[in-house]
């Protein structure tokens, strides 16, 4: 006896499909309803499968037992009967061709329809965020909090206010016109990009749990950028981005879970395919004449894959991207980290005039980046009492151990 | 060889557990169907008859006839497989491993004896 097995991450991603399929066809009015119908079809196909095996076709299986119970859910719960003929109409005589319908393009749209209709500017940016994980990637409340190192609670909040907007404000998803469609692409590829350095950029918790994010970041992405809708340079430079960095991942760490700095990684460890995916996809976002942030976030990861060597990297060429990156989207920290490049290719004291100039923010003050950036170019500068006197902030700081021991490596000397 | 027969049973509240029990989200799904199927794969000569979930019922006696489902109970009895071991500590090893030992919920492992 050999046991089928389902692809990964099967039971998330059949969630997603079938929310995204069903809100289409009933009204995303309904969204909760059809949440309750996909979650309770999984259960039962859980009970089902592992007691009987897996049918011919999971998908479908799925599909029909959602649409049966979702049709039942509704004809009790409304006298809506124009909507039901309307849906029956539209679904149930096609019920049969179900398996067919499954494998079309047509669940990738319905994904990126629920997708354009859940990133609405009139719902804060950390609920579209939390929606997405939940609808979309088939996460459930307490997943979403623990990825986003968020209370269980507060997740929950902002779903809410999400579903409630959408609730209030029903959209028949394919009624949006190509205008909106544009409209709301940058707040797609906002909490696309989001999701992929929440997983990214935190160094908290477990790193298996944290590429998860990432991955979904990809998987969404690579949907919106192969489909007319969402193919735009900026799609194509966001996607570049999240492989050029996902392609060095693994090399952050060192066996023990301690984090290394970029000179210390092994970069034979670098996944060159991905590098390769990166690069392709930079190269078709370099049309049109529109240059943003994503452009200059992917040059930057582009220099650091190409380069052979910490000092082989053209520093020239990443300080200049991160100039565009300040005049696309101003912000001290990307100042701070032009200071970083600027002491690569001139001297630290060039990197330490830069920020000496600038005004940073408190909230950068206050951050164990600002105070380690200082600490080791001062430290290189040979001001003992001023690199001593970021260090000890900095130390103070550090958000994990894990990065007080990285501080620690490089503030006291080394490189 | 005989044959065992395990019957599941659950608490429909859980001790420690908030009331009802949470249903799994599709992540922790994937893991339970993997671990069922490890098992499965890990004990496939021994298991019989995979069995399934038991429904409400009714109970008959010689002068009644009684609906379920029996709420008052402590526990409910769930679902029920067969599986073929040389000895109980065997089948006692297998039930022991199954996913259907877990927080809440127990499984009775029974010779079943044919003359």
């Amino acid at each position: 006896m050999t046991t089928p097995q389902l692809v990964e991450h099967f039971f998330r991603h059949e969630y997603g499909r079938l929310v995204a399929i069903l809100s289409r066809r009933v009204g995303v009015e309904h969204l909760e309803a059809v949440e309750d119908a996909v979650q309770s079809a999984l259960v039962k196909a859980l009970d089902s499968w592992t007691t009987g095996g897996l049918p011919d076709n999971p998908s479908a299986w799925l599909f029909r037992v959602v649409q049966n119970d979702l049709l039942g859910q509704l004809r009790q719960k409304t006298n809506r009967t124009r909507l039901l003929e309307q849906y029956q109409n539209d679904v149930i005589g096609t019920a049969e061709a179900a398996p067919a319908f499954l494998m079309s393009s047509e669940v990738q749209d319905d994904l990126l329809r629920m997708l354009f209709v859940s990133c609405d500017t009139a719902i804060p940016v950390e609920s579209q965020l939390v929606f997405t994980l939940k609808t979309l990637c088939g996460f459930g409340t307490r997943e979403i909090a623990l990825r986003l190192f968020i209370s269980e609670a507060n997740a929950y909040k902002r779903l809410s206010r999400a579903r409630k907007h959408l609730r209030e404000n029903p959209l028949r998803i394919d009624q949006l016109t190509g205008d909106e469609h544009a409209e709301r692409l940058p707040a797609i590829l906002k909490v696309l990009y989001l999701l992929f350095t929440e997983g990214y950029l935190s160094f908290e918790g477990d790193s298996a749990i944290r590429l998860e994010l990432c991955d979904e970041a990809i998987r969404l992405t690579t949907i919106l950028a192969e489909h007319p809708v969402g193919q735009t340079p900026e799609t194509s430079a966001l996607l570049a981005l999240m492989h050029l960095h996902v392609a060095r991942i693994t090399s952050r760490q060192n066996a023990s879970g301690g984090l290394l700095l970029l000179e210390e990684q092994d970069r034979s460890l670098w996944d060159q395919q991905r590098i390769k995916l990166g690069l392709d996809c930079l190269a078709r976002s370099a049309t049109g004449n529109h240059f943003s942030r994503y452009h200059a976030e992917a040059g930057i990861a582009a220099e650091h894959c190409l380069a052979p060597t910490f000092e082989q990297t053209r520093w020239d060429k990443v300080v200049e991207c991160y100039r565009l990156l300040e005049l696309t989207e101003p912000s001290a920290i990307h100042t701070l980290n032009r200071a970083v490049a600027v002491a690569e290719l001139q001297s630290p004291e060039a990197g330490l005039a830069i920020l000496n100039d600038c005004q940073p923010p408190t909230w950068l003050v206050g951050s164990y980046l600002w105070a380690a950036v200082m600490g080791d170019l001062h430290r290189r500068c040979e001001n003992h009492s001023e690199a001593a006197r970021f260090r000890e902030s900095a130390l103070k700081l550090a958000p994990t151990k894990a990065v007080k021991e990285l501080l620690c490596r490089r503030l006291d000397g080394g490189s | 060889m005989n044959n065992y027969l395990c019957i599941q049973r659950s608490q429909p509240n859980p001790p420690g557990g908030a009331g009802e029990s949470e249903a799994p989200t599709p992540a922790q799904m994937e893991q339970m169907y993997a671990k069922f199927n490890a098992w499965k794969e890990k004990f496939q000569d021994n298991i019989v008859d995979m069995g399934g979930k038991l429904g409400i019922g009714t109970v008959v006696t010689a002068d009644t006839v009684t609906d379920g489902p029996f709420v008052e109970a402590n526990e409910v009895v769930g679902g029920y497989m067969i599986i073929t071991a040389e000895s109980l500590e065997k089948a006692v090893e297998v039930a022991q491993e199954s996913p259907g030992v877990m927080p809440g919920s127990s499984v009775e492992v029974r010779e079943i004896s044919t003359p």
